[in-house]
């Protein structure tokens, strides 16, 4: 099936001229800035006072030495788990939820449940931030509480994740919505036969045959949340003091706030390569247990 | 249907791609050539002078920017009155906010599109001054003019100096006061009276939650109080090098713990209560706060139905202090070494014309409710008019600049406030954990502290 | 009987969810028909004393709100179209040729989505500078025309086309570039659908790109200007409620005339993967 486009000889078939066009834009806008990154996080770099020095590892080794790195890598881990861990849960309830038999208005359920989705972070950031304000915000109220949630060190990050939560539990619905309806029908209806019940049904057939799915959700997840930084930006700046600094916010103050490119390189490959292994390390476990 | 949509939106795409590649904002849209020098105008200005009967750019049309972070008006009203001497140069006023100012000024003062003229602030001295050109006006004649131009000459040129100086006071809520049964004469001088006078003015609910702060502290106020608060003990902010900033030692541990009574002993307010102090006090939630002159600015703008008053900043005790509080200067615009040789040309021109004549100090001081450092306008009646500049008036020289310090010593002090106040450090640990990050930013930062160069700097 | 306990339950959980979706969404909108003094007040009720709409028209009195929701909204259906394009060529020449490297290319491809932006965001805003582009809509536009996501989206999509189809058209003479614009591009419509409410998104919701590379007010994206707009209004509540509606309610229009298609089309790249 592979072959089909075999029989045109010129040079300038679509193939040729769509690969070519790809590598370049690839060399130009990917390679050439990743070889960039690399390169200055080895040297002392900033722009503004036109400082590029060679210093080895000296970035590298200092960043190891930042407590406030470490601080960030640990919230951002925190942060990344439990948003992927609500994100998948939700997700998959409604998902199941919405594929039964009983449930009503299916449309109305998935339109209105992907909403927040699709609405920009920055906005549905700063709807939070006026949610949580102490003075007129409305969960307190709602809550007969008195907390100040932002800026409070044992609940602002846990804060900031329940907005996430919030705004993305609906793509992980959409996602494994998508992945019911596509599983096939005759395994269910073998189950029946077997008069297996509800749980036995999910647990030795749909989440199994899910598992693809959870993949999905759970990769794309931990590649966004890795990078997450609006919202720290937006509802804390990385505060009370440096609780809620995310690796991600960490780069972006040492790059913009502070110029020191050379450092917030070095943090990035750091991220990279804390990414790729993650990344990984996943798609391992999942392989080792089918 | 789908391919119809498509093509057409590619060609929209295409259209506009190309429109936006060579589409250069800085339109000379209605301007002429400027073809007669003799504008029969007289000169401006008594030693730095201005002499608008001439062409410039050789009446070419020419395009500058002008960026700032406030205070668009005044620098437009001063862009107007240029325009229409010279109907061939066109000046953008672009305003913004002060947080992105100062992420993106630096990296476009970098490139070779940034703008000719920019407003500065001196606690990024360090960031953009490898970008300035010098001004292209005598140092004589600006020394003769203004206050304090001495301490902003650099191997004999200067890149920007005061138009203004600005400094803290606290600010009252009348209304609140009259109901707390306060008059003029409560107005407090010492830090003890002060806080009585704040309990007097907190008012709690049925329940004793705080539903009016006598004092509120919260958000950027710390960081602008704790250095004046040791001066006025006598406390320098930097170490006899000069260059290391001394802010773990007792008199900051003892000002914070004052700070941290009021909320938690006296309990005249709470960090949890009015998250920013500004809009607080704004809102009618809080009673006094302490703020710097642009809080003037902010009230008659965005709560004109708050009826207000300033007082000076209290003391320790009834004595005159070494310093009441430390000042900074409101700097005058920088020429960007990047800009073409025209724009440069222009701008220098334009700079001529705002620091010959009197309004721009005046307008930009009454802007800012700063004391004007242009020594004619030191007696201007419209100055002494304003309630703020009439607090700082009478002792203006116990004010002390420790120089443009970097940022890193606010911002630093700023996260002090809140691992104190909201993630229950304790004092000496984060004053302690503060020193050493504003030590560790500070490093590569080429910067000595003008204090000693203070009129009282012996008394200590 | 159990059977209608169990139906409630179930519609009990999902409505639920549903309040807790829409309720910030309207609380926003609500709250911005209020005054400021009414918003701050302790103890205000839940809706407004009287609905009143001058937050909005002081939102575009005070700021070019107008200006750069139509910028956003341009900039964000070029890109969008321009990355459906990129995306469904590039698809189907990995899907349907085989060519030396060719999954290489493809494992490249799926590798860009895992960079982080923080690697690249330097070096490209030094691009920029270099090539000229700074506060132009290129900087914007170019380096987004190639999309990792649309990609794998589009190849998985276009995967699932029969061979037959493009065999058939070939027998009759069709050019390869007929076959693309006629045949395999119509048939994708689902997967199109779903990469261009995401791309859309993505360019609406992009804050820190565009505010490194545009300077002008009157060139900026909404997401900036809103950001920027609390800047320098923070303390007008009313007018940022306002201004946050504003920001919200097109991508929730486009998305509800797209919604069906676009579920789709995420739900056929899922499994196929």
């Amino acid at each position: 099936m592979e072959n089909v486009g075999r029989r045109n000889n010129s040079i300038f078939t679509l193939k040729n001229i769509v690969v070519t066009l790809l590598l370049i834009y690839f060399a130009v806008f990917l390679i050439y800035p990743i070889g960039m990154a690399l390169v200055g996080s080895f040297y002392n770099w900033n722009p503004m006072n036109g400082t590029f020095d060679f210093n080895g590892i000296r970035n590298y080794t200092e960043i190891l030495k930042d407590k406030l790195f470490w601080t960030s890598m640990s919230n951002t881990m925190i942060f990344s788990i439990v948003v992927i861990v609500f994100r998948v849960l939700i997700g998959l309830l409604l998902a199941l939820a919405l594929f039964s038999k009983l449930a009503r208005f299916k449309t109305t359920f998935r339109t209105v449940y992907y909403m927040p989705t699709i609405t920009p972070l920055v906005a549905v950031s700063f709807v939070w931030v006026w949610l949580y304000n102490p003075q007129f915000g409305l969960i307190n109220d709602i809550f007969g509480l008195d907390i100040n949630w932002l800026k409070n060190k044992d609940t602002a990050l846990g804060s900031v994740m329940l907005m996430t939560i919030w705004k993305d539990f609906g793509y992980a619905t959409i996602i494994y919505l998508g992945g019911l309806m596509s599983l096939p029908d005759d395994c269910f209806e073998a189950a029946d036969i077997d008069g297996a019940s509800g749980w036995e049904k999910f647990k030795y057939i749909t989440w199994p045959l899910l598992k693809p799915t959870t993949m999905l959700v759970a990769v794309t997840s931990l590649i966004t949340y890795l990078q997450s930084y609006i919202q720290i930006l937006v509802m804390t700046e990385g505060g009370p003091g440096t609780s809620t600094y995310t690796i991600s916010y960490l780069i972006f103050d040492e790059a913009f706030q502070n110029y020191n490119f050379g450092t917030a390189s070095a943090m990035s490959i750091v991220l990279f390569f804390f990414i790729g292994l993650l990344t990984l390390i996943s798609f391992k476990l999942t392989k080792e247990r089918n | 249907m789908v391919r119809k949509l498509v093509i057409s939106l590619l060609t929209l795409c295409l259209f506009l791609a190309l429109a936006a590649c060579s589409g250069e904002d800085k339109s000379l849209k209605g301007l002429s050539k400027d073809e007669k020098s003799d504008k029969g105008m007289e000169v401006i200005g008594e030693n730095v002078k201005f002499d608008p009967n001439k062409l410039v750019n050789n009446g070419e049309t020419i395009a500058i920017e002008l960026w700032t972070w406030g205070g668009k008006e005044v620098f437009q009203k001063q862009v107007d009155a240029y325009e229409k001497i010279y109907p061939n140069v066109k000046i953008k006023v672009v305003n913004q906010p002060w947080d992105d100012y100062w992420t993106k000024l630096p990296l476009q003062l970098k490139g070779k599109n940034g703008p000719a003229l920019f407003n500065v602030h001196n606690s990024y001295h360090s960031n953009i001054i490898k970008f300035m050109a010098p001004y292209d006006i005598s140092t004589e004649a600006l020394d003769k003019d203004y206050i304090g131009v001495t301490s902003h000459v650099i191997d004999d040129h200067v890149y920007y100096i005061d138009y203004a100086i600005n400094s803290g006071n606290i600010y009252y809520n009348k209304k609140m006061w009259k109901e707390a049964g306060l008059t003029e004469t409560n107005i407090p001088t010492t830090w003890d009276q002060f806080i009585q006078v704040a309990e007097k003015l907190t008012k709690k609910d049925a329940t004793g939650k705080l539903i009016q702060a006598g004092f509120n502290f919260n958000g950027e106020t710390y960081k602008a109080i704790i250095a004046g608060l040791g001066y006025q003990k006598g406390e320098l902010l930097f170490k006899k090098d000069g260059k290391t900033v001394d802010f773990d030692n007792k008199t900051t541990i003892g000002n914070t713990q004052m700070l941290y009574d009021l909320y938690n002993k006296f309990h005249v307010g709470s960090p949890d209560f009015g998250d920013d102090s500004t809009k607080s006090f704004g809102n009618g939630q809080s009673a006094m706060v302490y703020k710097w002159g642009w809080m003037q600015g902010e009230l008659n703008n965005n709560y004109p139905d708050i009826e207000w008053g300033v007082f000076r900043i209290p003391t320790p005790t009834d004595e005159v202090p070494f310093a009441f509080d430390r000042y900074n200067g409101e700097s005058t615009p920088g020429i960007n070494a990047n800009a073409s040789r025209e724009e440069q040309a222009v701008a220098q021109d334009f700079l001529k014309f705002i620091l010959a004549g009197e309004d721009f100090g005046r307008e930009f001081s009454l802007f800012n409710a700063s004391f004007p450092s242009k020594r004619s306008l030191a007696k201007d009646p419209d100055i002494l008019a304003d309630p703020v500049l009439r607090a700082l008036a009478p002792n203006v020289d116990r004010y002390i600049w420790p120089g443009s310090f970097p940022s890193a010593v606010e911002t630093q002090s700023g996260r002090v406030f809140e691992e104190i106040f909201y993630n229950g450090v304790d004092i000496k640990d984060a004053i302690k954990a503060g020193q050493k990050q504003m030590e560790k930013d500070m490093k590569n930062a080429d910067f000595e502290t003008v204090e000693s160069k203070y009129k009282f700097y012996s008394e200590r | 009987m159990l059977q209608k306990v169990k139906v409630t339950s179930f519609n009990l959980l999902l409505v639920f969810f549903l309040i807790i979706t829409v309720f910030p969404f309207v609380w926003m909108l609500v709250s911005s028909f209020k005054t400021n003094s009414e918003i701050v007040k302790i103890g205000g009720s839940f809706w407004p004393e009287h609905f009143n709409f001058s937050n909005y028209i002081k939102v575009q009195e005070n700021f070019q709100f107008m200006t750069m929701f139509l910028n956003t909204l341009i900039i964000a259906t070029v890109i969008t179209a321009c990355v459906i394009y990129t995306s469904s060529i590039i698809g189907f020449v990995l899907a349907k040729y085989k060519f030396k490297g060719r999954d290489q290319l493809f494992g490249l491809i799926l590798g860009t989505m895992m960079i982080p932006w923080a690697v690249t965001i330097i070096p490209k805003y030094d691009m920029m500078e270099k090539f000229g582009w700074m506060d132009s809509y290129a900087a914007l536009i170019i380096p987004s025309l190639v999309s990792g996501f649309g990609i794998y989206v589009l190849r998985q999509n276009i995967m699932s086309i029969p061979d037959e189809v493009i065999e058939a058209a070939r027998i009759d003479g069709a050019s390869e570039f007929y076959i693309f614009h006629r045949i395999i591009f119509p048939m994708s419509r689902n997967a199109i659908s779903s990469v261009a409410i995401f791309q859309f998104l993505w360019v609406w919701e992009d804050y820190l790109w565009p505010y490194l590379v545009i300077n002008t007010d009157s060139k900026q994206l909404i997401a900036v200007g809103l950001a920027m707009f609390n800047g320098q209004y923070s303390t007008d509540y009313g007018g940022l409620f306002a201004a946050t509606a504003i920001s919200i309610i097109p991508v929730i229009i486009v998305y509800i005339i797209f919604q069906k298609r676009f579920i789709e089309g995420i739900a056929g790249a899922s499994v196929k993967g």
